[in-house]
């Protein structure tokens, strides 16, 4: 049992920081990036490649891969939102295209064989691989009849960590009070001078920057990289956590996180394999009938 | 005079007898092309198996074309992706057989997709060559499903990958007789027809030599599987039967290693493929399961077929590439023996297909034929994981 509840607060970890990137954009912009789970298969790959095929050492390759996850960011902004947003297109329309956009990365990472275009950035096409023995410092403990991997334990402290660096940036600095106030009335914020674009470009590379991390965290952890990690692992299940713990909420993205890897494991103990991803989903669905705006209480809208 | 012209005869059909056993140019064929369709899981869970099935037929295309062909006719071979998905499967099966006029497919990569575009070429009537697919009801009785479990055989279907039906119940024997394991633990994907056939399997045999099974435990694919490999572990059994693909069985054996446990693991088909070795690397060292092909056998045919995959691709070939090679040898073979007309398409595919219930060739595989319900019949390869992306031999059972 004690195994097991561990297992939910890695994997809950890994759902919080990937869900903080999802709920910062719904948050400020009041749409759902679904590219955001392309970003955090992304990071992983290309942090892999960095180390497998490019000789990188893994904390330089950390780093370039978080680097150019928050690129992402930017060419989300740039490709997928701003040009509807000059044209004052519906959410709906923004969603779709993140959807596009998704869609082309997992394609151009599964396409990546050795002697392809992509050669540089994936060479593994639609394979599953991990980082190679010794590459990241990966202990394993054995205390109390629990094993406890360094990678693991790792995930929790830095996910507490950078979401409370965030909490702590959008709640006390310039930029986190220039945020909110294009959450709360990006017309208002305009007028009073704030640059608005540069601020919905900023909100696209913090969170890309998280989601890239978390693909890290999770291809280390979860000894899984591939073109589907993030398509299959947490781009449904991210919603599901930002929707428990209240959508556009940074502490509910963090609560909702760990509270679906919980019900997820006490579901698969009390009721079996077969119940867990079930049960995970109908919590969803009990807390969208039962308390709509989600743990957290905050309103639907422009709350970060 | 008389005896000189008999001599010069017999010589003469000697030659062109031996000429036809094998694929060569300058025959009734010159100048056609035997158009073949292969639908292959290039991307998706099943890409660690069709890249491989598609280098092996490449391999085997360019063998006979640049040998002249088959009696002439140079094969035509497009290689279309799936992406491990059944709907897409069935589409690109539709596609090749009205639209592009091929004369027979090959594929789909997974028994899961090939429910859906089997049935469609038999009732098409082209014949279908499933080059991987190992679950149950792909042969003969392709229309079976569990809803309406229609029995009758499919003409047009036959496949020259081993069943998980002979394969799984000979690695569990052959473990039971090295090592008597007492208890097992199933751990299987049930969210696809080859994972949860080979689950049924496992559960239909164990019984058989009083293992124990613990637990089933199910589950999804696209899941974390640490909290299933958990709960296997803490029940401490003897072995681990994985049946699951892609990816999974060698994330199941990096986890339940890290979680200390010391059991057996034991799996089918989809173990069987270097990248599921190598992605397991030192946790799947000794992991069973049976194979169709063994890198090292002894076959004549199989070693001139490492060595040209070696020298095209410079890397080991695996049972896929080594069953996608077999593939187009059949059809070349059959192609060779069925008197095609280049002009009517119906009837050069039943022309193929009756040809093809005859095939008698040698191949990595050994010496190829088809059993009369058009399954494969040979020797299993019982193989164990070495560790570093390979295999070992552990036994050979000759096919019965």
């Amino acid at each position: 049992m004690a195994q097991q509840l561990l297992n939910a607060i890695f994997i809950g970890s890994i759902y919080a920081l990937f869900a903080v990137g999802y709920t910062l954009v719904f948050g400020i912009l009041d749409i759902l990036n679904l590219a955001h789970s392309a970003v955090f298969m992304l990071g992983a790959a290309l942090t892999y490649s960095l180390v497998v095929n490019h000789g990188q050492s893994f904390w330089v390759a950390c780093v370039l891969g978080v680097a150019a996850a928050a690129i992402m960011g930017l060419v989300i902004e740039h490709v997928c939102l701003r040009p509807l947003r000059r044209r004052r297109a519906p959410p709906i329309a923004a969603l779709i295209s993140t959807i596009g956009l998704a869609l082309i990365i997992v394609a151009a990472v599964e396409q990546g064989l050795p002697g392809t275009f992509f050669a540089w950035l994936w060479v593994d096409g639609a394979n599953s691989v991990s980082f190679p023995p010794g590459v990241v410092p990966n202990p394993t403990w054995y205390v109390a009849g629990l094993t406890l991997e360094a990678s693991k334990v790792a995930i929790i402290p830095i996910s507490i960590l950078l979401m409370l660096v965030l909490g702590y940036v959008m709640r006390y600095t310039q930029v986190g009070r220039g945020l909110r106030a294009v959450a709360e009335n990006p017309r208002a914020a305009q007028l009073m001078g704030l640059d608005v674009d540069r601020m919905i470009s900023l909100t696209l590379v913090i969170s890309s920057a998280l989601g890239g991390l978390a693909g890290i965290l999770f291809g280390v952890s979860m000894t899984d990289i591939s073109p589907y990690i993030g398509r299959d692992y947490v781009e449904v299940r991210g919603l599901a956590v930002i929707v428990l713990g209240g959508m556009g909420s940074i502490p509910g993205a963090v609560a909702g996180g760990y509270l679906l890897g919980l019900i997820e494991v006490i579901a698969l103990l009390v009721l079996g394999s077969n119940a867990r991803a079930g049960v995970a989903f109908a919590a969803l669905f009990l807390m969208l009938v039962l308390r709509p705006q989600g743990l957290f209480g905050v309103p639907l809208r422009g709350k970060v | 005079m008389k005896g000189a012209r008999l001599v010069s005869f017999l010589i003469g059909a000697v030659i062109v007898t031996a000429c036809g056993s094998t694929t060569t140019g300058g025959g009734a064929y010159s100048g056609k092309a035997i158009k073949l369709g292969a639908i292959l899981s290039i991307t998706g869970p099943g890409g660690v198996y069709g890249p491989q099935s598609r280098d092996g037929m490449k391999l085997a295309v360019k063998q006979i074309n640049a040998a002249g062909g088959v009696n002439g006719a140079t094969i035509q071979l497009t290689i279309n992706d799936d992406a491990s998905l059944k709907p897409q499967a069935a589409q690109l099966a539709q596609t090749l057989i009205q639209g592009e006029q091929d004369l027979a497919l090959l594929g789909p990569t997974l028994s899961n997709s090939a429910v859906a575009a089997h049935p469609l070429a038999e009732s098409l009537k082209t014949p279908i060559l499933a080059v991987s697919t190992t679950g149950i009801h792909i042969v003969p009785d392709c229309n079976w499903s569990v809803t309406s479990p229609d029995t009758t055989p499919c003409k047009f279907v036959f496949r020259d990958s081993l069943g998980e039906e002979t394969a799984i119940p000979d690695n569990i024997q052959s473990y039971v007789a090295d090592a008597h394991p007492k208890t097992g633990v199933l751990l299987v994907a049930s969210d696809d027809k080859f994972s949860s056939d080979g689950g049924q399997i496992v559960q239909s045999t164990v019984g058989k030599y009083s293992i124990n099974l613990l637990k089933v435990i199910k589950f999804l694919k696209a899941e974390d599987v640490t909290p299933y490999v958990t709960q296997a572990v803490q029940l401490n059994p003897d072995v681990i039967f994985i049946t699951s693909l892609g990816a999974i069985p060698s994330k199941i054996m990096i986890e339940a290693r890290k979680e200390n446990w010391k059991g057996q693991f034991l799996g089918g088909n989809g173990f069987n493929t270097s990248t599921v070795s190598g992605a397991a690397g030192a946790s799947g060292m000794g992991a069973r399961s049976a194979s169709a092909w063994y890198l090292g056998n002894t076959f004549p045919s199989n070693a001139e077929f490492v060595a040209a995959y070696k020298a095209q691709y410079n890397r080991d070939p695996d049972q896929f590439a080594a069953q996608g090679y077999t593939a187009i040898k059949i059809l070349a073979d059959a192609a060779q023996r069925a008197n095609l007309t280049f002009s009517n398409l119906a009837t050069d595919r039943d022309k193929l297909r009756a040809a093809m219930e005859s095939v008698s060739i040698q191949s990595p595989l050994g010496p190829f034929q088809f059993t009369s319900t058009h399954d494969v019949k040979q020797t299993v390869w019982i193989i164990a994981m070495n560790g570093a992306g390979g295999f070992t031999l552990v036994h050979e059972i000759k096919a019965s």
